[in-house]
């Protein structure tokens, strides 16, 4: 070896160690990379098993309730009301074990990519007044007092994906009901920052969405986790809080894919707020124009004044001028005194609660006071499934659910004061066109069948009328099935009373004989009387003499214009 | 009237007539029996007869109203006023249809007269049904008092318009229908205060009694002021604004000035009132209440008699019940009041009664103080019963006794059925059980329709099936009966009989909503009250409110049908052997003779 060799062998060992040291610090790099990611998979492989450990848990809850009810069900199969309890449990363990699998599926679409958000055309309205009737019975459970705040929402029909949509809020709003202690406060807020217009011309709003509520809150470490999939608050003040853990990760997921934002505060003890934007499209679809009589009056009774504010800013903006009061007493004192002075209002709208009475009481009388033709308007958060047959008894002519949206109000206030040629949402909206709907009328007393052929007349539908029980049989028989949708049928008739004419055609051998709806009409009033009509397959009993309102309520219940 | 007009009021009194009283003479049991059953014949005839006359005279009338000659009208008006005679209350229910009718009419003509009149009347007859509630929660009364109210509010708001109506009866029912819109019960005491100052305002102003002269303005006044110091009944004085006790006892003192401190009522209120504004201590009040009790006349049966007997007692109770505290030391002033109580009670001339004592006792029940020697609540509730409504005492001991006799059957065959009551349950001893078992299905029978004692003459003295809003009225008595019976802790057993005997099995229909079968530790005991109850109903009572009669035969075969429906199934599977079947029929006949003998003996 020469000093060249060992001056090159020295260079080159230089160079060795430099390489080597360079090799060194790659190796420790990437040992670092690789514990981290071991860490990591270790982490994500720890939730992972949470999640298995979590979802045993709580996937063999349900299923021990199912195998446990069912068992309980079949040891008293002869009491049939325990038995449809143990099925009624069963069926919420069932349901309760569906969204359990159907998150898990979610979420491994998303992990995937194989989730789709749609592009389709809605109501934002809509979408609110579903969520509502989601989320409130299960806050109530808990007595706890959730809050609708919706407040300058310019545009209510937008494109989106409102299963999606729904999902992200229900999610979000079902979290602070199940992390609230009981008699706790959740409020909800939609708003709209006002429509902005691309070059395109296309126009889009954001929808800010905000769920704030009082409960148990979050620790910071547990905040920075809250997207993340398997994670989920873990004391033992929540032992019994169910779910997968994947929740949130989801909303995260379905809110970016939205394009939209999704941030959280929250102090442990003191509650969480969770708020979302999301970029929505505007629908290009034009709205029906609305009719009202500009500058008119409508009356609004509603104790609520919170509630009242918002019907009367609707009100407001649809050119109309609101009165209101409180009380029910005082809205038929001035209704009375509006009569008389034939100054009427273009309308009642009846809130959900008044000082003295209830709104259905005062709408039972003012329909008496004010005649069919008034329109009532019933605006409440209640579920409408759960009023109608009373509202539609009372008189109501249209319900409006809360919350309230101005555009929902001014257009079922449009389609009932602009005789049913408006574009009315109302669930209940009564006024429509009937036209393509026959009755038969059996009436033996000429002037009677005068009155309620002019009344149905009023209504559209076409009216046949036959003069006694026998002439209704043979007009029901001659006539083709399906013929008429209703049958107005007296009781006390020469040749054939309504009994034995409503059995009659009960027993014929055609498909209608048993679906056509039969109204018994007579001014008696036992209960005995009621009775012999049922039990002659006649539907309902309405007292004479019939008037409109009764017609229209009937009309709007069994037929759909 | 018409002659039919007249035969129906003539049926009423004749049905109101009917007593179930032992006569003085030497009647034998025998014959007392005999009559019953003839009464009971009579009371089926008068009220077919009075069905006919409405269906073939009244409703056609009704049902072409527009077309009624003016003669037809005036006796209708005439024919409904009889119906409902000041206190005396013949037919609630059709007065009220009568004057729907006629407001409808008015309503169509725009006849303003004709809609305050009617209006005015409506409201009077709305607040002879409301009275039966009085006692029960606000939430059940409140439709009632609404519609009530709604009718003079309405009638009132033609004040405005005094001037221009000539009548003067029209604004005669103006000003009474301002007054009565403060009748029934409040949310609030401020809201009838208010009201009834308004009422005062308008009648005690120079200008209106200008316009209207021929009114009698000072009884106007006189009565709403008696209106007001009634508030003192509904409100306690934590309920009530320092506005509120003014606006009551400027009445109270108006009142007191015309008549003095000799009547039971002002001198009342006067006490009362000085109690409310802390001129007097809850326990001088109580004294001079004492003072007022021990002075009433029992022997006087006026409407003031029966305050100062009943209603202030009620009152007094009403006292003890808010203020526990204050029973020590006066729990014999109480037994002896309502020992006092029941002998006027018992000595009330049945030609007299009206629905003041019937709405004055319903208070006493509200408001009954239990002391260790005090008459027991559930014997006083069966007093009430039989001395008012006896065919429902009859009916209930008939179920009882039926209803022990097929516990006693089950209890033998499968000693743990009724394991689910915690008090059976612990008993070791199978005799002892079964005494158990068979005193709970007695009590259960006796108590189950005691919330009728509400509705008593829904009940007693009717004269004709029901219409539809009675028999709605009607499904109230099970959460009436419960509130009655659990509101006392010697009656809270039984509570569970009253609310669930007319739910059905299957929870699918049926009343009330409140009670929850499964939830109820009774409910093997309830359903056995359920069936022996409906079997009784609908072959004794039913026909004569609900036109329902069958055989007894009819019945149990009705019920095996309703099987898993209406009725237990592990009951109903009883009825398929004759032996079960014969066991209740006889129970419940045996039930109904012991019951006449026991009504005869006393």
């Amino acid at each position: 070896m020469t000093i060249y060799d060992f001056e090159q062998t020295g260079r080159d060992g230089e160079m060795e160690k430099n390489e080597l040291s360079a090799a060194c610090r790659e190796l420790e790099q990437k040992a670092a990379a690789l514990e981290s990611a071991l860490r990591a998979a270790e982490e994500a492989n720890q939730a992972k098993s949470r999640f298995l450990s979590n979802m045993s848990h709580d996937i063999r809850t349900p299923v021990n309730a199912i195998v446990g009810l069912t068992t309980i069900g079949l040891s008293h199969i002869d009491e049939k009301a325990r038995v449809q309890d143990c099925l009624r449990k069963i069926q919420t363990a069932s349901a309760h074990l569906m969204s359990l699998v159907n998150d898990v599926l979610d979420m491994s679409r998303i992990d995937s990519g194989r989730l789709v958000i749609s592009q389709e055309e809605f109501s934002l309205a809509d979408l609110i007044h579903d969520i509502a009737v989601i989320v409130r019975p299960q806050a109530a459970q808990k007595r706890q007092d959730l809050r609708l705040d919706i407040r300058d929402i310019h545009e209510e029909r937008l494109v989106g994906d409102p299963l999606r949509l729904r999902q992200i809020l229900v999610n979000i709003i079902n979290n602070a009901v199940k992390y609230t202690q009981e008699a706790g406060c959740i409020t909800v807020s939609f708003r709209q920052e006002p429509v902005q217009t691309s070059p395109q011309g296309e126009r889009a709003a954001l929808l800010r969405f905000a769920c704030q509520d009082n409960g148990m809150g979050m620790s910071p470490e547990f905040l920075e986790r809250i997207f993340l999939p398997f994670e989920r608050v873990r004391t033992s003040q929540v032992s019994r809080i169910e779910g997968t853990g994947l929740g949130m990760s989801i909303v995260k997921n379905l809110v970016d894919g939205m394009g939209g934002q999704i941030t959280v505060e929250s102090q442990e003890g003191e509650g969480s707020c969770f708020r979302v934007e999301l970029p929505l499209p505007v629908s290009a679809q034009n709205r029906p124009p609305l009719r009202l009589p500009a500058g008119q009056t409508a009356l609004v009774a509603e104790s609520r004044d919170d509630r009242a504010a918002q019907i009367t800013g609707c009100l407001q903006e649809g050119g109309l001028v609101p009165m209101r009061t409180a009380s029910g007493l005082e809205a038929v004192t001035r209704l009375t005194e509006a009569q008389v002075e034939d100054r009427m209002p273009c309308a009642l709208l009846l809130g959900q609660s008044l000082s003295d009475m209830q709104p259905l009481d005062v709408a039972a009388h003012v329909r008496q006071l004010a005649g069919p033709d008034f329109p009532i308007v019933l605006v409440s958060e209640e579920d409408w499934a759960q009023l109608e047959y009373r509202a539609s008894r009372a008189g109501v002519s249209a319900f409006v659910p809360c919350p309230l949206f101005k555009s929902r109000l001014l257009s079922t206030l449009s389609g009932l004061l602009d005789g049913g040629q408006g574009a009315s949402e109302s669930r209940g909206d009564r006024a429509g066109d009937y036209s393509r709907f026959r009755a038969l009328l059996v009436e033996d007393n000429e002037l009677n069948q005068e009155i309620a052929v002019e009344l149905l007349g009023m209504t559209g539908v076409q009216v046949d009328v036959a003069g006694d029980g026998r002439q209704a049989v043979e007009r029901f028989a001659a006539s083709p099935p399906g013929c008429y949708d209703l049958i107005f049928m007296d009781i006390q008739m020469p040749v054939m009373d309504g009994y034995e004419a409503a059995r009659r055609i009960r027993a014929m051998d055609r498909p209608d004989a048993q679906s056509v709806w039969i109204v018994a009409m007579t001014a008696n009033a036992f209960v005995e009387d009621v009775r012999l009509s049922r039990e002659a397959g006649m539907n309902e009993h309405v007292s004479k003499p019939v008037d409109l309102d009764h017609i229209q309520e009937l009309l709007s219940r069994r037929l759909k214009p | 009237m018409e002659p039919y007009q007249e035969e129906y009021i003539a049926n009423l009194r004749e049905i109101a007539a009917l007593s179930p009283r032992r006569q003085p003479s030497e009647e034998t049991l025998a014959d007392y029996t005999g009559r019953l059953s003839r009464d009971r014949a009579r009371q089926r005839q008068l009220a077919a007869r009075n069905m006919v006359l409405l269906r073939e005279n009244l409703f056609p009338v009704l049902d072409n109203l527009p077309q009624a000659r003016p003669q037809a009208m005036e006796d209708l008006r005439q024919f409904a006023a009889a119906l409902i005679q000041g206190r005396i209350e013949l037919d609630a229910a059709l007065y009220c249809q009568i004057h729907q009718s006629l407001l409808g009419l008015a309503r169509h003509r725009r006849d303003r007269d004709g809609i305050i009149r009617a209006l005015y009347s409506l409201g009077i007859g709305r607040y002879a049904q409301y009275s039966k509630l009085v006692g029960l929660d606000l939430s059940v009364s409140e439709p009632y008092t609404g519609q009530m109210r709604l009718c003079f509010v309405e009638a009132a708001a033609y004040l405005k318009y005094f001037d221009e109506l000539e009548d003067p009866d029209t604004r005669g029912y103006i000003l009474r229908s301002l007054a009565n819109t403060a009748l029934g019960q409040f949310r609030t005491t401020s809201e009838r205060v208010g009201l009834i100052k308004n009422a005062l305002r308008v009648m005690q102003d120079p200008a209106y009694r200008e316009r209207e002269p021929s009114l009698p303005w000072d009884r106007f006044v006189r009565q709403t002021h008696r209106l007001m110091t009634a508030s003192i009944s509904f409100s306690r004085e934590t309920a009530m604004t320092a506005q509120d006790v003014a606006g009551i006892m400027e009445s109270v003192y108006a009142v007191y000035d015309l008549q003095g401190s000799l009547a039971a009522r002002p001198a009342f209120h006067y006490y009362a009132i000085e109690y409310y504004c802390g001129l007097d201590s809850l326990e001088g009040l109580l004294g001079k209440i004492e003072g007022l009790l021990r002075s009433a006349d029992l022997t006087d049966f006026s409407v003031e008699g029966m305050y100062a007997a009943i209603s202030l007692t009620a009152f007094y109770c009403q006292y003890l019940q808010e203020y526990p505290e204050m029973l020590a030391g006066r729990e014999e002033t109480v037994e002896e009041q309502y020992r006092r109580v029941m002998r006027y009670v018992e000595e009330f001339p049945p030609s007299q009664e009206s629905e003041s004592l019937f709405l004055y006792l319903r208070q006493l029940s509200y408001t009954y103080v239990e002391t260790s020697r005090s008459i027991p609540y559930g014997l006083f509730l069966q007093k009430l019963i039989l001395r008012f409504a006896p065919e429902i005492y009859v009916h209930s001991q008939a179920v009882a006794a039926a209803a022990a006799a097929l516990c006693r059957q089950i209890a033998q065959e499968e000693p743990g059925f009724f394991d689910d009551i915690p008090a059976v349950r612990e008993i070791g001893g199978e005799q002892e059980k079964l005494r158990e078992i068979q005193r709970l299905a007695l009590a259960f029978g006796q108590f189950h329709d005691v919330g009728k004692i509400n509705f008593t003459s829904l009940y007693a003295n009717n004269g004709r099936q029901w219409f539809e809003e009675e028999y709605e009225m009607s499904r109230l008595h099970p959460v009436t009966g419960a509130k009655l019976l659990a509101d006392r802790p010697s009656t809270r057993p039984y509570a569970d009989a009253a609310l669930g005997h007319h739910a059905w099995y299957d929870g699918s229909r049926g009343y009330p909503a409140a009670y929850r079968r499964l939830e109820c530790a009774s409910r093997q005991l309830v359903d056995v009250v359920a069936l022996v109850d409906w079997l009784e109903n609908v072959t004794n009572t039913a026909v004569l409110y609900k036109g329902v009669e069958k055989s007894f035969d009819e019945a149990v075969q009705e019920a095996v049908r309703l099987e898993g429906r209406r009725f237990s199934p592990l009951l109903t599977a009883r009825l398929r052997e004759r032996q079960t079947v014969e066991l209740i029929r006889s129970a419940l006949e045996q039930g109904r003779r012991e019951t006449a003998a026991e009504m005869f003996e006393a």
